[in-house]
């Protein structure tokens, strides 16, 4: 397997870790649905997301990595997850509001991947995301008739930091470094902008304003370019170790 | 989505893809042929089928005794990834002629329903499950 440029491997770290943490949160809120068919979704959405991330693990382990710390041996803050994901606080509004915007995200940054070596994997994983994202785009809409003022709020959260694990708007054909490398076909300036308007039109007409959205987000002097976010934030403590399974070690097959 | 990822599946399916598995098979050697066998013995954990009839298997190569199994998955968060990989080891470990087994995951092509042959879908409505 080839050598991947370095910008390239945390570019792919933050797209694994933002589907490691939402895998999780995913799992978390699969019983809190309004109903059985949401959780159900829910349910199938984290065995999904934690698929991707047990494959770009080998694909990040080949690069280096090592596999222990991919897989959750490290501190809170060595974790490059969409910042929107480091906790949910509210209800099933507010956590539908906060993983839609992560997940879109890391699909897009994946999609602009241009490796004939992934390709099928990523085809595989679009498979998946198809319907994650169409699924959160109907929920959006209909919660959107039902609780409008508490998906705008998350959302005037959610989404600044959802950018910020895209990248910032300065990052276009000749200052993103990944695209320069030629690891994705498009830049990050491209991805936002593909990005941005989608949730304009998705809402459009709908009691949601997006308004207060700061789309400007992430400055370039504030970001972290391998975490992709700005700020300190992390997920917390108790996060990592269920992340890391250590007390369902007793009832692991292999 | 990007739609030119997400047709890419159906643009490569139909008879290309399970062409493409069964030119694998055909091209094996005897010793290959009969780990072919082997394999088609396992049962899919979730589906009354072998993982060869679901199409998961796309190769096996024997040289000198270490075995390489090439092999996708339709799903791929599948709760047996593990134990799927561990059955095709423990199956071939005990063979006569290998010394080592190596079950590589691959994703091209990726799989799809047209992976199953109509034998293989007839078995499948017959066991209650729609394609």
């Amino acid at each position: 397997m080839s050598e991947w440029p370095e910008p390239a491997v945390d570019y792919v770290q933050a797209i694994s870790d933002t589907k490691l943490v939402l895998g999780h949160r995913y799992a978390e809120w699969s019983l809190s649905g309004p109903s059985l068919e949401d959780d159900i979704g829910g349910a199938s959405a984290a065995q999904e997301e934690i698929g991707h991330v047990r494959q770009l693990a080998r694909e990040l382990e080949s690069q280096g990595r090592d596999l222990d710390w991919l897989n959750g041996q490290r501190e809170p803050e060595a974790f490059s997850n969409a910042a929107c994901l480091d906790s949910i606080e509210g209800t099933w509004t507010e956590y539908v509001a906060s993983i839609a915007p992560a997940d879109r995200a890391a699909w897009y940054l994946l999609d602009a991947i241009d490796r004939d070596d992934l390709d099928g994997l990523i085809t595989k994983m679009g498979e998946d995301e198809y319907f994650h994202l169409e699924y959160h785009d109907a929920r959006l809409e209909t919660l959107a008739e039902d609780n409008p003022e508490t998906v705008q709020r998350t959302l005037e959260t959610t989404l600044p930091q959802a950018l910020a694990l895209i990248g910032p708007e300065a990052y276009d054909e000749d200052a993103d470094p990944v695209f320069e490398t030629g690891f994705t076909d498009r830049p990050i300036a491209k991805i936002r902008a593909a990005y941005i308007e989608h949730y304009r039109r998705l809402f459009d007409g709908t009691d949601v304003s997006l308004e207060n959205v700061d789309w400007d987000q992430p400055a370039l002097e504030d970001w972290d370019e391998t975490r992709r976010r700005t700020g300190s934030g992390s997920i917390s403590q108790t996060d990592v170790e269920q992340l890391r399974g250590e007390k369902n070690k007793l009832f692991t097959m292999n | 989505m990007s739609s030119a990822r997400a047709n890419a599946a159906e643009s490569v399916g139909g008879g290309q893809i399970s062409e493409f598995v069964e030119r694998r098979r055909a091209d094996a050697t005897p010793f290959e042929r009969e780990l072919w066998d082997m394999i088609d013995e396992i049962p899919d954990p979730h589906i009354p089928v072998s993982l060869v009839e679901m199409g998961m298997i796309y190769d096996v190569e024997a040289i000198d005794g270490r075995v390489t199994v090439e092999m996708t998955y339709p799903c791929m968060g599948c709760p047996a990834y593990d134990m799927i990989q561990n059955d095709i080891n423990s199956c071939l470990s005990l063979t006569d002629g290998v010394d080592d087994v190596d079950v590589e995951v691959v994703w091209d092509p990726v799989w799809s329903k047209d992976m199953l042959s109509e034998p293989v879908r007839e078995k499948m409505r017959k066991s209650g499950i729609s394609l």
